[in-house]
């Protein structure tokens, strides 16, 4: 596997502030999760790898070039920003045309590309419309085509579902796991909800206040850190007692029964421990994480290689 | 592969996904160049909408005009006084366009020089532009030739017309043009001078705001204070301190370029005491204004990318 991005005790500080410290980790093919709560250092990371801010110290290598500040190495990588960043006056393909050449591309290619990466997001319609008149899930599309629209090695996102309604959301990860699985384009996107980086993502990054905190396969996040979630209508301390008969770790929260560490046969004893304390069930489910939890509760950095 | 019959062909949609790119990808030179023409289209609102074309042409129509109406007064003036009356008269010429026509290019830079940085600022457009393989510099530098082509044209246009017309309004139009071709490189000079000049303030002031609006404002004002404080010092001075502080009046300094070049002392505003002092301080103020201009905006540039 090609390591496409490497980030060697990567350091950077904002004055007093720390928002990146000594930061190593690799970036392969694939779809690769950046996570972490805002001021984790997610969007840090991505302008050192852009070349748009400088680290205060460590190494990093893009594309296989080893560098600090190297321009040429930008042709080959798309970036969407988290803000936005487009133009209201111009059409969507005049402004792809035009991206394109910035990125090298001579201005007859640029064109074609233009148009084909307009409708691979789903905008062929509308490209002759000014941007400013567009929705904001449109604007989210152009602004991914404009990442894709000179074929990047490796396209990086900053919190691409931010702004965006449960539809759009799903339509942008949808795009997002597209664009790799089709495209064949590398992705590394930042965000701060485990459920976009678990639909999403092969591999995943854990940030948090500037450090690395886990990193590993997206599977290997899941299994081990599997909560199951149990409500029971009634006779809920005769089931935790029941569960603690039968040595499973149980802990209540509000109105449920919440199971760390959850496995195959867990289900089974769940079961026995419904049918010991007649506890009618309500409903049962796997948990997701908040972050909050996933860091504090997790094991320490590369646990879950 | 097999070869599909004509059946199989039938009303099928032949998607062929996404294909990769493998042409040429020529780097810096071909994103400089792609700014440079963006630059040109956005400061003549090709490729937008109505109204960003309204403004731009306007200012050069009006260029256009008053090379124009120059040229037939003096044309009339020949024809009904006598031959060879407007030279006599010394109707306004070559000499005179810049210091007539000066505060419209002046307005041109202020209203659609600013046109070419604060959107992307404002937009964040910019950000796009620093991830691609070009540093801000080459940004800013790709903007500043574009708008000083156009400045170029507004300010060298009319003159263009205004010579066809006085050679066309005279009798023999080649004699005209073998007599007077040193008006070419004349005004060629002095309307660098002052696209050069204009060209560089406005983007320089520009670069301080993300609002077109203000860039505007803020030139206007700058030319405007700087005019009226050289009149106010100019009046209540007099020898030497007078010549120097009149020099403050940032509008006269490519006029001064002009005078110098039309060999005429009536093309100033609010500095003419300025016209006293040496040739060479009097261009060395040109060149000093135009490259703190330059300087401010490769500061302003240079510090986006890092």
């Amino acid at each position: 596997m090609d390591v496409l991005l490497r980030a060697d005790k990567l350091t950077k500080h904002y004055g007093s502030v720390v928002a990146l410290n000594s930061a190593t980790f690799d970036v392969t093919d694939g779809v690769t999760g950046l996570l972490g709560s805002n001021g984790a250092g997610k969007s840090t990371a991505i302008k050192l790898f852009l070349g748009l801010i400088k680290p205060t110290s460590g190494s990093m290598q893009v594309l296989g070039v080893e560098t600090t500040h190297n321009i040429s190495v930008r042709a080959r990588l798309g970036y969407m920003p988290e803000h936005d960043c487009l133009p209201n006056n111009v059409a969507a393909t005049e402004f792809l045309t035009h991206m394109a050449q910035v990125s090298g591309l001579p201005p007859a290619q640029a064109r074609s590309r233009a148009a084909d990466t307009l409708r691979h997001v789903g905008l062929f319609e509308e490209r002759y419309r000014p941007i400013g008149g567009y929705s904001t899930g449109m604007k989210q599309r152009v602004k991914l085509a404009q990442a894709l629209v000179h074929d990047p090695a490796l396209i990086l996102l900053d919190e691409p579902t931010a702004g965006l309604d449960p539809g759009g959301r799903e339509e942008m990860l949808d795009l997002v796991r597209k664009t790799h699985s089709e495209f064949g384009i590398s992705l590394m996107l930042s965000s701060h909800l485990m459920g976009d980086v678990e639909r999403t993502c092969d591999r995943i990054i854990v940030l948090e206040d500037g450090h690395v905190v886990q990193q590993g396969a997206v599977t290997g996040f899941t299994e081990e850190l599997e909560t199951l979630f149990v409500e029971v209508e009634d006779r809920r301390s005769e089931f935790v007692a029941a569960l603690q008969r039968l040595n499973v770790n149980a802990t209540t929260e509000d109105s449920a029964v919440m199971i760390v560490g959850a496995s195959e046969e867990t289900y089974d004893l769940i079961a026995r421990a419904l049918a010991e304390s007649e506890a009618p069930l309500r409903r049962i489910g796997p948990r997701r994480h908040a972050l909050t939890e996933l860091f504090t509760g997790a094991p320490a950095a590369g646990g879950a290689k | 592969m097999t070869t599909p019959t004509p059946k199989d062909r039938e009303g099928t949609v032949f998607d062929l996904g996404y294909r990769r790119y493998d042409g040429p990808r020529e780097g810096r030179n071909r994103a400089r160049m792609a700014l440079y023409l963006d630059g040109l289209r956005i400061a003549m609102g090709i490729g937008r909408g109505g109204r960003a074309k309204i403004l731009p042409w306007l200012f050069v129509i009006v260029a256009i005009a008053i090379g124009l109406i120059m040229a037939l007064i003096a044309g009339a003036v020949d024809r009904f006084v006598g031959e060879g009356a407007a030279e006599a008269a010394n109707l306004p010429s070559h000499a005179d366009f810049y210091s007539i026509a000066g505060l419209l290019l002046f307005l041109f830079a202020a209203v659609v020089g600013p046109e070419l940085l604060c959107p992307d600022r404002h937009n964040k457009v910019i950000t796009l532009y620093l991830v691609r393989p070009i540093t801000g510099i080459d940004y800013v530098a790709a903007r500043w030739l574009a708008f000083l082509t156009i400045m170029l044209v507004v300010a060298w246009l009319p003159q263009v017309v205004l010579l066809a017309g006085l050679a066309f309004g005279a009798p023999q139009p080649g004699d005209y043009l073998i007599d007077h071709w040193e008006n070419i490189p004349k005004f060629l000079a002095a309307g660098a001078a002052i696209a050069i000049y204009s060209t560089s303030m406005g983007l320089a002031v520009a670069a301080f705001t993300t609002r077109r609006g203000y860039a505007s404002v803020g030139l206007v004002g700058l030319l405007i204070i700087s005019q009226m404080a050289a009149g106010i010092l100019g009046s209540n001075l007099t020898g030497a301190a007078a010549e120097w502080l009149s020099l403050v009046s940032l509008s006269d300094i490519p006029l001064h370029i002009n005078e110098l070049v039309f060999n005429t002392t009536d093309s100033l505003g609010g500095g003419q005491a300025a016209r006293d002092l040496p040739t060479a301080v009097r261009i060395g103020a040109f060149f000093v204004v135009t490259l703190a201009a330059i300087g401010v905006l490769w500061n302003r540039y240079w510090r986006l990318s890092v």
